[in-house]
């Protein structure tokens, strides 16, 4: 079973953040189903570090994009990256020390994470762009 | 080359940690020569406004403003007279030892090619604006200035007529001319300034501005000097007379003695031939520069850290190219890349806790791949033993680190190449208890911003950052530059001392890592600072105008030549027959022909019987229609003498056309002068 499903609500509505959305749950499910599979843990650690890669990146771009937008949640929304970072390492770190990690205590923090992320800060950011897009629409009209 | 520009280096290395130590690493004035040079610009700029208000141009009138605003109020106008002398003086030994310095550092070659070349030009205006400066004062320095020059600028035939007729007596001399000289002062520095904004294009966050208390103190050293020992003016200028001995600015105005010694089109070439060689340097080099950053487009979502980081601008983001859906992608400018790796530690993807897919990050340097940083950081860690094993970071261009059985040194072109998440593996994976970046001297990344970026993203102050959890009081830095081993060592040592065995846990708070900045300065270090500026400001007021210069022996006087004349048309008007008239193109039909080329004039000078000169002066202008012009100056012993002058302008074969034949007694320091006007009736001797 995947662990989370891409679902329209998600989108911000910027291609290139939609695709990197996507590209994050492929990989996080991936994690998932290797998390089923037993003698796993250096396979867990191998995609916890493409997951580190991929959301680093993403990260990196949507703030970009946030601050050539004006984004007035801008700080509070990059807190939560750095957070989420942040918890990503810790992670990494019990992947590496501690014993076998539990896998649906670990799918289900990574669920919650991401779940809370897009359905708060994403979608936040998702509704300002729609708001601003419909102001410019006005603005071009007039 | 390289071995004498090593030693070079080597020595503004100890000089550099002296002055450090008197300073301190934000204050030391080598770091930031350039930002100085922008400091004293303004400090010329502003006192230059004040004394502008006060001067007047005009032969005598030049000479008196400057005397009047010198003394009447010396408290004013003569202190800005000063400060406007002393960081003139300031400003070429600031130039000359950044241009130096950038040599002796080799930053200066590939892309550095532009501000190289730019900062030549800046400098080139440096000394039009010193010397139009002495220029204006008009007493006897300029006077010497503005003869030695002309004459020196006569020697390019580009001018009609010499300039250097314009000071061979006063009658000659406009004061429009000092009009002239006054817009040239203001112009020149004008132009200076885009250069200089030109000069500093190309580098992000260029430093224009220096420590605050650096450039109070430079002030007040400044404004102390212009107490002490006020720039006044020398003798008034007497065209009549030749300035003999002479207190010569020797920042300024180093290469006249040699314009006296070895004439005008010798050191023309001199500076031509050095000109060339100096702007040519960029592109002199025995070794291959380092291959430019590349982009790995699969890697590459456009998020643009990398371009917030180059130091260089060498990075844009462009629309995307290979049909992924992305926006932009990054792409490296080959010709401002310098190879430094500071935008590898910017980015995201650089994270070496990935193993699935190959770690490659979004840009990266050919030759400093981050796939062979970690095998090295894993291999080399293995070898580590003991409880406090630390990692170091190593930096090329400052203080090496040496090896120890639990420790070991990885070499980088720059601090700032490192991503933050390497010091995170290091200790996560615990393949060692402490990571330590050491780079340059501190306040003084070779690379411009490795050791502040670096700084920062430790701090979490700056992306990437480092993550919050990761221990900071197992991760060490250290500025050191390369000849300050000891300190670099002093670093190193008590890093690793102070780390606590055992847990990688998070104990210290999140700037547990940051040295703790001094709040004042030790009575020895302000001593040391007073100390250094009062050197400097005895260098700068002694050698503005000694040691001086003898221009002529006490019992020498000058015997100026000089005129300008049209010699005589080669062949008669003819008048033209109507079949002629009717051969020539209708627009072009005239009733008489009349050849416009002029014989060259002949002119032969005799002292004593003795013949000094002989000359033949072709017309000017291309259809050798124009006047000739001779201007010859000699140098003879005073006392009485029988001067003979003898000009030929008709191009007769024996006799001349014009002769005059004068008994003078000529003073010491005189300057005689032979003039022709044939509508006067010939030479005139005075």
């Amino acid at each position: 079973m995947k662990l989370l499903e891409w679902q329209d609500k998600f989108s911000v509505g910027v291609p290139e953040v939609d695709h990197e959305h996507r590209e994050l749950i492929r990989l996080i499910n991936s994690l998932h189903e290797s998390l089923a599979q037993p003698q796993s843990a250096e396979r867990i650690r191998s995609a916890l570090g493409e997951i580190h890669a991929g959301i680093s990146a993403h990260f990196a771009l949507e703030e970009k994009n946030m601050q050539s937008w004006r984004y007035p949640d801008y700080a509070d929304h990059k807190r939560d990256h750095e957070s989420l970072l942040d918890e990503l390492g810790d992670l990494m770190d019990a992947s590496e020390h501690e014993a076998p990690v539990d896998p649906h205590a670990f799918g289900a923090k990574l669920n919650a994470w991401f779940e809370t992320h897009f359905q708060t800060h994403d979608a936040r950011l998702h509704s300002y762009l729609e708001k601003t897009r419909a102001v410019d629409q006005v603005r071009n009209e007039t | 080359m390289s071995r004498l520009r090593k030693g070079v280096r080597a020595l503004f290395e100890r000089t550099e940690n002296g002055i450090e130590r008197v300073f301190g690493p934000s204050w030391n004035p080598m770091r930031q020569l350039g930002a100085l040079g922008w400091l004293l610009f303004w400090i010329i700029t502003a006192s230059g406004l004040y004394l502008y208000i006060f001067f007047d141009t005009g032969i005598d009138q030049a000479y008196q403003s400057v005397q009047a605003l010198t003394h009447e109020q010396w408290w004013a106008g003569g202190i800005m007279r000063s400060v406007h002398r002393y960081a003139s003086d300031a400003l070429v030994v600031v130039a000359l030892v950044h241009l130096v310095r950038e040599i002796a550092f080799d930053r200066f070659h590939g892309p550095q090619w532009f501000a190289w070349i730019t900062g030549l030009l800046v400098l080139g205006f440096v000394y039009v604006c010193g010397i139009t400066g002495y220029w204006m004062v008009w007493d006897q320095l300029a006077q010497y200035v503005a003869v030695t020059t002309s004459e020196w600028l006569d020697r390019v035939p580009v001018f009609a007529k010499p300039i250097a007729r314009n000071f061979l007596a006063d009658e000659y001399l406009s004061g429009r001319f000092f009009t002239l000289m006054a817009y040239v002062h203001i112009a020149a520095p004008l132009l200076m300034l885009l250069f200089m904004w030109i000069h500093i294009a190309r580098y992000a966050e260029a430093r224009v501005t220096t420590a605050r208390g650096l450039a109070w103190t430079a002030v007040g050293a400044l404004l102390s000097v212009s107490l002490l020992r006020p720039a006044v003016s020398q003798a008034p200028a007497d065209l009549d007379r030749v300035p003999t001995e002479i207190g010569l600015d020797w920042f300024y105005l180093p290469l006249y003695p040699l314009l006296d010694r070895w004439g005008g089109t010798t050191v023309w070439f001199i500076v031509l031939a050095v000109g060339i060689v100096v702007a040519l340097l960029p592109w002199i080099r025995g070794t291959k520069p380092a291959p430019v950053a590349v982009i790995h487009l699969d890697n590459c979502n456009g998020c643009g850290r990398c371009v917030d980081d180059c130091p260089f601008g060498a990075i844009t983001l462009v629309p995307r190219s290979d049909g992924a859906p992305f926006a932009q992608q990054a792409e490296v400018n080959s010709d401002r890349c310098v190879s430094c790796g500071i935008c590898v530690g910017a980015c995201p993807t650089a994270t070496p806790f990935r193993q699935a897919s190959a770690l490659t990050p979004g840009i990266e340097l050919p030759d400093e791949s981050l796939m062979r940083l970690r095998d090295e950081v894993t291999t080399r860690a293995a070898t580590l033993a003991g409880q406090q094993r630390v990692l170091v970071f190593a930096c090329r261009h400052g203080a090496p680190v040496a090896d120890s059985a639990s420790l070991c040194a990885i070499d980088v072109p720059c601090v700032g190449m490192v991503p933050p998440p390497f010091l995170d593996f290091v200790l996560a994976r615990k393949l060692a208890e402490g990571v330590m970046l050491a780079g340059c001297r501190e306040c003084d990344c070779y690379h411009r911003l490795g050791d502040r970026w670096s700084e920062e993203r430790i701090a979490a102050t700056r992306d990437p950052r480092l993550r919050e959890r990761v221990a900071r009081e197992r991760v060490g830095v250290s500025w050191a530059g390369l000849k300050q081993i000891a300190a670099r060592s002093a670093d190193v040592e008590k890093f690793q001392t102070g780390l606590f065995p055992g847990s990688h846990a998070r104990r210290g708070r999140l700037n547990a890592w940051r040295r703790v900045p001094e709040r004042s300065a030790p009575w020895w270090r302000i001593l040391g600072q007073i100390v250094v500026y009062a050197f400097a400001g005895v260098a700068l007021a002694y050698c503005s105008v000694a040691p001086h210069h003898q221009t002529l022996g006490p019992d020498q006087a000058v015997i100026s030549l000089s005129f300008s004349h049209a010699g005589r048309l080669k062949q008669p008007c003819k008048p033209l027959s109507p079949d002629e008239m009717a051969r020539l193109p209708p627009n072009m039909r005239r009733p008489r022909n009349c050849p416009r080329e002029r014989w060259p004039i002949e002119v032969e000078l005799f002292v004593n019987a003795e013949r000094v000169y002989a000359g033949t002066h072709s017309p000017a202008g291309l259809w050798d229609d124009g006047p000739s012009t001779v201007y010859e100056r000699f140098r003879v012993p005073a006392g009485p003498k029988t001067l003979t002058v003898k000009l030929r302008n008709s191009g007769r074969q024996e006799g001349f056309d014009f002769m005059r034949t004068a008994a003078i007694v000529l003073e010491p320091n005189q300057n005689l002068v032979i003039d022709f006007r044939a509508e006067a009736g010939g030479f005139s001797v005075r």
